[in-house]
Parts: C-alpha cells; sequence; structure tokens
C-alpha cells in the first residue's frame, strides 16, 4: 500500500515539475517576444523625413532678411531664446507653429501613418530634458517608428526626435 | 484470476502513459505554433522593413543623379530648376535614362487642394518621366525641394519640402501601392 502510494506521489511530482518547467518557459518567451512591443523602433523612412524637414527653410530670419533659418537652425534659435527680427516673434512660438503645419502637411500626404510627435529635448549628465513638444497623437495602437537628430549648440547636446504611429493593418 | 486483474492493471498504465503522451505532444505542438506565430510575424515585419529600405535606397539613387540633385553631398535633395528643365519637354530624350516606368515629383508643403502641373503659375509637381505603361506599383519618400533664390540683394538657398514618386514595373500580379 506504501509503495503504491509513493509512485502516486512521485508522478505527481514529475508532472508538477513538467506543468512549472514548461510555464516557466513560456513566461520567458513571452517576455522576450513582448518585451521590445512598447519601444519604437529606428526607421530608415522616419530618419529621411526628418532630414527632409531639418534643412526646410523657414520664414524666421534673426539677424537680417533673407538669412532665414531652416528647422534645425530654428530649434539652435529657440534653445538661445531669440527672437525672429522680421517677423517680431520668439523663435520657440514661431517654431511651434510652423512645425505644426509643417508636419501636419507632410502627414497628410502618408496614408500609412496616424500619429506623429516631434520632441525637442536637451541631454546632460541628469538625462534628457525636454524643451518642446509638436504632435498629434491621439491613441496608436499599431506600430511606433522614430528616429532622431543630435545638434549641438555652442557646448550644448541638443536632440530632436520624431516618432510616428503607423496605421494597423 | 489474479494475472487478469494485473494485466488490466497494466493496460489502464499503458493507457494513461499513452494519453498522457499525446497530451504532452498536443500541448508542445500549439506551443511551438504560437512560437511559430510570434517569428512569422517578426518576418513579415523584416521583409516589409527591407523592402521598404530598398525602395527607400532606389529612390536616393535616381534623387542624387546630377540630372536632379542639389548638393551633391546630400541625399534626397533636389534642383528645382533642374526638375523645372527635365518636366518641361526638355528631359524628351531621356526615356531610354531612367531606371523606372515613371517618375514624379509633388511639392508637398505648402499644402495644395488641386494638382497644377509644373512648369505653370502655382503649380506643384513635376512630371519628369512617365513611359506610359499602366500596371506599375508605386513608391515614394519625402525629400527637399531646393532652388537658390535672390532677395534683398543677397542670395540664399531656399528649401520646401517634396515626395518624389517613382513607378516599377509589376512583375506578375502583385500590385501594391507603397505611397
Amino acid at each position: 500500500m506504501r509503495i503504491r502510494d509513493k509512485c502516486g506521489q512521485q508522478e505527481i511530482v514529475g508532472f508538477v515539475l513538467i506543468v512549472v518547467l514548461v510555464m516557466v518557459g513560456m513566461m520567458v518567451f513571452l517576455v522576450i517576444s513582448l518585451g521590445n512591443n512598447g519601444e519604437p523602433l529606428d526607421s530608415v523612412e522616419v530618419s529621411t523625413n526628418l532630414d527632409v524637414l531639418m534643412r526646410t527653410t523657414t520664414e524666421c530670419a534673426i539677424t537680417y532678411e533673407p538669412d532665414y533659418d531652416d528647422f534645425e537652425d530654428l530649434f539652435k534659435s529657440c534653445y538661445k531664446e531669440k527672437s525672429c527680427s522680421n517677423l517680431d516673434r520668439d523663435a520657440c512660438d514661431y517654431l511651434n507653429e510652423s512645425l505644426w503645419d509643417v508636419m501636419n502637411g507632410m502627414m497628410v500626404s502618408e496614408a500609412g501613418i496616424k500619429d506623429w510627435s516631434v520632441d525637442f529635448l536637451e541631454r546632460d549628465e541628469d538625462g534628457e530634458v525636454g524643451i518642446l513638444r509638436v504632435e498629434d497623437w491621439m491613441n496608436c495602437t499599431g506600430k511606433v517608428n522614430s528616429a532622431q537628430r543630435a545638434i549641438i549648440s555652442g557646448g550644448d547636446r541638443l536632440i530632436v526626435r520624431m516618432k510616428v504611429c503607423m496605421i494597423n493593418n | 484470476m489474479w494475472s487478469v486483474v494485473v494485466e488490466k492493471r497494466g493496460q489502464m498504465k499503458i493507457m494513461q502513459m499513452a494519453f498522457m503522451i499525446i497530451g504532452v505532444f498536443f500541448f508542445f505542438v500549439l506551443v511551438g505554433l504560437f512560437f511559430l506565430n510570434f517569428m512569422i510575424g517578426d518576418v513579415q515585419s523584416g521583409a516589409y522593413e527591407l523592402q521598404k529600405r530598398q525602395a527607400i535606397s532606389s529612390l536616393e539613387m535616381i534623387a542624387g543623379m546630377n540630372e536632379l540633385s542639389f548638393d551633391s553631398r546630400e541625399s534626397m535633395m533636389l534642383d528645382e530648376d533642374k526638375l523645372m528643365v527635365m518636366s518641361g519637354g526638355l528631359g524628351d530624350g531621356y526615356e531610354d535614362f531612367w531606371p523606372v516606368a515613371s517618375l514624379r515629383v509633388y511639392k508637398v508643403y505648402p499644402t495644395f487642394s488641386e494638382e497644377k502641373k509644373c512648369p505653370g503659375i502655382d503649380c506643384n509637381y513635376y512630371d519628369i518621366y512617365d513611359s506610359g505603361q499602366v500596371d506599375v506599383v508605386t513608391y515614394s519618400s519625402f525629400v527637399s525641394i531646393c532652388k537658390r533664390v535672390k532677395e534683398f540683394g543677397h542670395i540664399y538657398d531656399k528649401c520646401e519640402i517634396g515626395k518624389i514618386v517613382a513607378g516599377v514595373k509589376i512583375r506578375g500580379s502583385e500590385a501594391v501601392n507603397e505611397d
């Protein structure tokens, strides 16, 4: 009777062990496969979009006309709290408005993109500090692609990061 | 009598083991399918990204040609004056030159509601080349459209945002637009 009991107990222990091992394996697999889903992926497409955006000439001239800033210079001018002399406006205000217009114009022509955002950040030893965010970001459920560019202004390191949310197929 | 009972118990044990093996087998098959599903999803998105990369690389090559480029050191930067020349009938001798079935460049910003062919007043797209082929798949990418402008007695480079759209002849029956 005792021998039969022991056999039964061993079978139960073996079964539980198999179940536990399989569960652990599945958990590890799930963590690996789902781990990167929330993070935006670097995309060559978004990288091209960001390059084109940065080269675009704006209507803001800081010192004289026609020395207009492109968006890369306008980010620097905004960081240095300069003003557009020809428009009599703060560079950051103009950047905020014009960036939204341009990005909206670009993304309207892209059928596969649902939402977008552009972040302007300063990077220091403690991490990243947000300076400006322009976005049309509602409720993204699709894949998020991103790209970023570093701008050096004086001794400071600035980052411009573009994120786009793709429409789920 | 005793041997019949032992035989029955043995059969029961064999059946238990067989059921257990079948259960474990199906369980691992399900886990395998689940894993395969994830892997195929990864491969599909990888293939799509690769296809996109290849298309952008081809467009970059076209945009970098001397006939279109504004600055050979920068990629995806088109010269608006060259676009004007190539779309204004002067590019007729280039039929065999373009490695694509069609080539168009649109101005994206400022936005427009109605397409107006260039050259012309307030025009917004350049028809560089069209072979007339119907079954084409199109690939597109944003580009900078730049020109040298004189304003207030000074010369500067003005860049706007455009989109280069290239049509490639379809092989077989695939028909996807990558706009």
